[in-house]
C-alpha cells in the first residue's frame, strides 16, 4: 500500500464537499415536504441518477465485480435481465400511481390502495430492513478500510474497524439531518460521477494491459465470456440455473419486486418536480445502468485474465499483503488452467494464514477483487480517486435506506400510530431525530453483523423472503379494482410464509440443512444457492397471487370512486397531448428495451 | 431547491482534476511511479479530463436559472386544498 498526501488531499476534497452540500441545503429545509421529498422539485435526471446511485452501493461494486470475478458476463443478467425490464415498467405503468396519488412513501400508498394494516406490515418490515441494510454497508466499508490497511500507521490497529464506523456514520448522519432527502439525491449524483470517474480508468488500463475484450476472450473460458451459454441448463452454466428460473425468479419477480416496490428507489423518483419526470426517472436511470458491468463487472473478468506474463502481473511492489505463494511455499498457479489472475487467496482474519479447502486448493477472496484491482494498476494520485469512489459507493448505498427509513418512521409509523396531530415543524423534527435514530441502529446493526457468524446470510434470507412476495400485492392492487385489504395482507402473509416453507424444504447441493434451507425436512435439491433463491421467490409470488384473488373474491370491495388515482381501470390515462413523440416516456422506454436487448445479444 | 447540483458537482472535478493533473505534470516521466498504469502518465491524462469535465458542468449549473424560486408556490402547494391526511 502506497497512499501518499495526494490520495488524501482528494479523499479530503470529496469529504469536504459532501458535508458543504448538506449546509448549502439546510436553508431550504422549511417544512416537512422540503425534507422528506425534497420539495418535489428535483429535475428528471438528477432524480435519475440518484435512482441507480442509491442501489449502487457497497454490496453492488464490491459484489458484482466478485461474482464478474467468478462466474464471468453472466453476471450481467442481474443488469439486462434483472434491472432493466422492472425499471421500464414502473416507469410506464406504476409511477402515475405513486406520483398522482400523492402519496409519501410506498407503505402510504398501501394504506390509500388497501388499508391500515396493509401499510402496517410494509412500514415495519421495510424500516427493519432498511437499518440493517445500512448497517451491512457500514460493516462492509469498514471492513474493507481495515483490510487494505488505509489508516495503518496512523491509527492503532484495534480501533481502525471503530473509527471507520463511527466517521462514515458520522458523515452520513450530517449531510442527511442538514439537508435532507435534497441533499442525499444530490450527494447520490455527485457519488455517481466519482464512482464513474475512479473506474473507468481502471478498466481503461486493464484492457489495454489484457489486450481489450478479445484478449479476455482468448484467456477465459468460453462460459464466462457469454451471458447466454449453457442457460438451456443448469448444470451448463456457471450460476446453476436454467432459463426459466433466470427469467422467471430473476427476471420478473425479484426484479420487478426489487424495483417497482421498494420505497428506497420509489423515494428518488417521487421526488421529481412532475408526475411526467418523475415517470421518466426509472427510465432515466436504465440508460446508465445497463452500462454499468462495464464499471463492476469488467474490471473483475480482467482480473482473472491477468497472467503471470504480462508487465507488472508480478506480486505487487513493496506489499506483501496478497500472497502470490500458498502456505506450503509453492508458487500459486497463474496461469490460463486458473483463471483466478490477482484474485488474491483469502486469509483468516485470526491466524493470517490462508484458507485451503477441504482438498488443499486455496480458496479466493473474490469481494477483494475491485479494491486489488485499483492498488495492482493505480499510482498514487489517481488511487486516491479510485479509493474515493469506492468510499462513495458505501457511503450512497448507506445514505439511501437512511433518508427512506426517516420518511417511513415519521410518516407510516410515528404519525400513523405515536402522534396524529403533530405541527408540520413536529414532524420535520421528528424527520432530523429519526435519522439520529437511524444512523445509531445502523451502527448497532453493523455491531451486530461483526459479533454473529451467520447473521448476514440470515439477513439476506429475511429480506428475500420479504420482498419476493410483494410484487403480486402491487400488481394486483393497481390493475384489478377487485382487490382488497383484506386480501392484500392475508397474501402477503401467505406468500412470504410459503417462501419460507419453500426455504425450509429444498438445499443447494453441497449444502448442509440449516441457514441455507432444509431445516424442516429436504424434499428437493436445487443445483445451487442462486436457483433456489429465484425459485423461492418464484413460490412467494404464485403463493401471494392466488392467496389475494381467493380472499378479495370473499370479502366486500371498496367502492369505486374511492379508487379514482389508484387503480389503473379507473384512472384517467396520464395526458400526453402536449409531448412530441420523441418526449413522451413510452418512446424512451422502447429505446431502453432495444438497447437491452442488443446488449443481450452482442454478448449471448 | 435553490442550489443546481451541476455546481457543487463541476467544483469537485474541477478541484479533483486540477490537484491530479498538477501532481502528474510534476511526476512527468517518472516511469516508476507509472509502471503500474502501464507507463501512461495517468495523473495527467484523467486529471485533465476530468478537469474539463468539471468546467462544463460548472459552466451549465451557472448559466442555468434555476426555475425553482424559494417564493414561487411548490407543485403541491399551487394545487387546490386537498383533503387532510393522517
Amino acid at each position: 500500500m502506497n497512499i501518499t498526501y495526494i490520495d488524501w488531499l482528494i479523499m479530503l476534497v470529496y469529504f469536504v464537499f459532501v458535508l458543504g452540500i448538506g449546509f448549502a441545503l439546510k436553508r431550504y429545509m422549511r417544512t416537512s415536504n422540503d425534507f422528506f421529498l425534497a420539495g418535489r422539485s428535483i429535475p428528471a435526471w438528477v432524480c435519475g441518477l440518484a435512482f441507480i446511485s442509491t442501489n449502487l452501493g457497497a454490496q453492488e461494486v464490491i459484489g458484482m465485480g466478485a461474482s464478474g470475478a467468478k462466474y464471468g458476463i453472466v453476471t450481467s443478467h442481474f443488469y439486462w435481465i434483472g434491472a432493466i425490464p422492472a425499471m421500464c415498467f414502473v416507469g410506464i405503468f406504476m409511477m402515475p400511481f405513486y406520483y398522482g396519488s400523492k402519496a409519501r412513501s410506498v407503505p402510504e400508498f398501501l394504506r390509500m390502495r388497501f388499508d391500515e394494516k396493509t401499510r402496517a406490515l410494509n412500514a415495519f418490515s421495510f424500516a427493519f430492513m432498511t437499518v440493517f441494510s445500512s448497517g451491512i454497508s457500514m460493516y462492509a466499508m469498514a471492513l474493507l478500510i481495515q483490510e487494505l490497511g488505509l489508516f495503518k500507521g496512523i491509527l492503532p490497529d484495534a480501533y481502525i474497524f471503530h473509527v471507520s464506523i463511527i466517521v462514515s456514520a458520522l458523515i452520513v448522519l450530517g449531510y442527511i439531518f442538514l439537508g435532507g432527502l435534497t441533499s442525499a439525491i444530490y450527494n447520490e449524483v455527485l457519488q455517481f460521477f466519482l464512482i464513474v470517474a475512479g473506474l473507468l480508468p481502471l478498466v481503461w488500463i486493464g484492457l489495454r494491459n489484457v489486450g481489450g475484450w478479445q484478449g479476455i476472450k482468448q484467456t477465459l473460458p468460453a462460459t464466462m465470456t457469454h451471458s447466454w451459454r449453457g442457460m438451456a441448463h443448469a448444470s451448463t452454466n456457471s450460476l446453476g440455473v436454467e432459463w426459466f428460473g433466470l427469467v422467471m425468479g430473476l427476471g420478473f419477480v425479484s426484479s420487478f419486486g426489487y424495483w417497482c416496490t421498494n420505497f428506497l428507489v420509489i423515494q428518488r423518483a417521487m421526488a421529481a418536480d412532475s408526475e411526467e419526470a418523475a415517470r421518466k426517472v426509472p427510465l432515466i436511470a436504465a440508460l446508465p445502468k445497463m452500462f454499468l458491468p462495464i464499471l463492476v463487472i469488467l474490471p473483475g473478468l480482467i482480473a482473472v485474465s491477468i497472467t503471470s506474463h504480462m508487465a507488472g502481473a508480478g506480486p505487487e511492489a513493496g506489499d506483501g499483503t496478497y500472497a502470490t505463494v500458498s502456505a506450503q511455499g509453492k508458487p500459486l498457479p497463474l496461469d490460463e488452467a486458473h483463471p483466478h489472475g490477482i484474485v488474491p487467496v483469502k486469509t483468516d482474519a485470526i491466524t493470517g494464514q490462508p484458507v485451503v479447502d477441504s482438498n488443499g486448493v486455496p480458496v479466493y477472496d473474490y469481494n477483494k477483487t475491485i479494491p486489488v484491482m485499483l492498488l495492482h494498476y493505480f499510482p498514487t494520485g489517481i488511487l486516491g480517486l479510485g479509493l474515493t469512489a469506492l468510499l462513495a459507493s458505501f457511503m450512497s448505498g448507506m445514505a439511501g435506506n437512511v433518508t427512506a427509513f426517516n420518511t417511513v418512521w415519521t410518516y407510516d409509523i410515528y404519525q400513523a400510530y405515536i402522534n396524529k396531530k403533530g405541527s408540520d415543524a413536529h414532524y420535520l423534527w421528528m424527520g432530523r431525530m429519526a435519522t439520529i435514530g437511524g444512523v445509531a441502529l445502523s451502527i448497532g446493526a453493523a455491531y451486530a453483523v461483526t459479533s454473529f457468524n451467520n447473521i448476514m446470510d440470515a439477513l439476506q434470507l429475511v429480506f428475500a423472503l420479504v420482498n419476493a412476495p410483494l410484487f403480486a400485492t402491487f400488481l394486483l392492487g393497481m390493475f384489478s379494482k377487485r382487490t382488497t385489504g383484506h386480501g392484500a395482507f392475508t397474501g402477503l402473509l401467505a406468500g412470504t410464509t410459503g417462501a419460507l416453507l419453500h426455504h425450509g424444504l429444498t438445499l443447494p447441493a453441497g449444502e448442509t440443512a440449516g441457514i441455507h434451507g432444509g431445516w424442516i425436512a429436504v424434499v428437493h435439491h436445487y443445483p445451487s444457492d442462486m436457483a433456489q433463491n429465484f425459485w423461492t421467490a418464484i413460490f412467494a409470488f404464485m403463493i401471494n397471487l392466488v392467496v389475494t384473488v381467493l380472499v378479495s373474491r370473499m370479502s366486500a370491495p371498496r367502492p369505486e370512486p374511492e379508487l379514482v388515482g389508484l387503480v389503473y381501470s379507473l384512472t384517467p390515462k396520464p395526458v400526453e397531448g402536449h409531448l412530441e413523440w420523441y418526449q413522451k416516456p413510452a418512446t424512451l422506454a422502447i429505446v431502453v428495451l432495444v438497447m437491452a436487448l442488443a446488449l443481450n445479444i452482442i454478448f449471448a | 431547491m435553490g442550489l443546481d447540483i451541476r455546481i457543487p458537482l463541476g467544483l469537485v472535478f474541477l478541484i479533483i482534476g486540477a490537484i491530479m493533473a498538477v501532481f502528474g505534470l510534476f511526476t512527468q516521466g517518472d516511469a516508476t511511479l507509472y509502471e503500474k498504469s502501464l507507463g501512461m502518465d495517468i495523473n495527467l491524462i484523467w486529471g485533465g479530463l476530468m478537469f474539463a469535465f468539471g468546467a462544463i458542468m460548472f459552466f451549465f449549473g451557472k448559466r442555468q436559472k434555476w426555475q425553482d424560486d424559494p417564493v414561487n408556490p411548490r407543485p403541491w402547494e399551487r394545487e387546490p386544498k386537498a383533503a387532510p391526511r393522517h
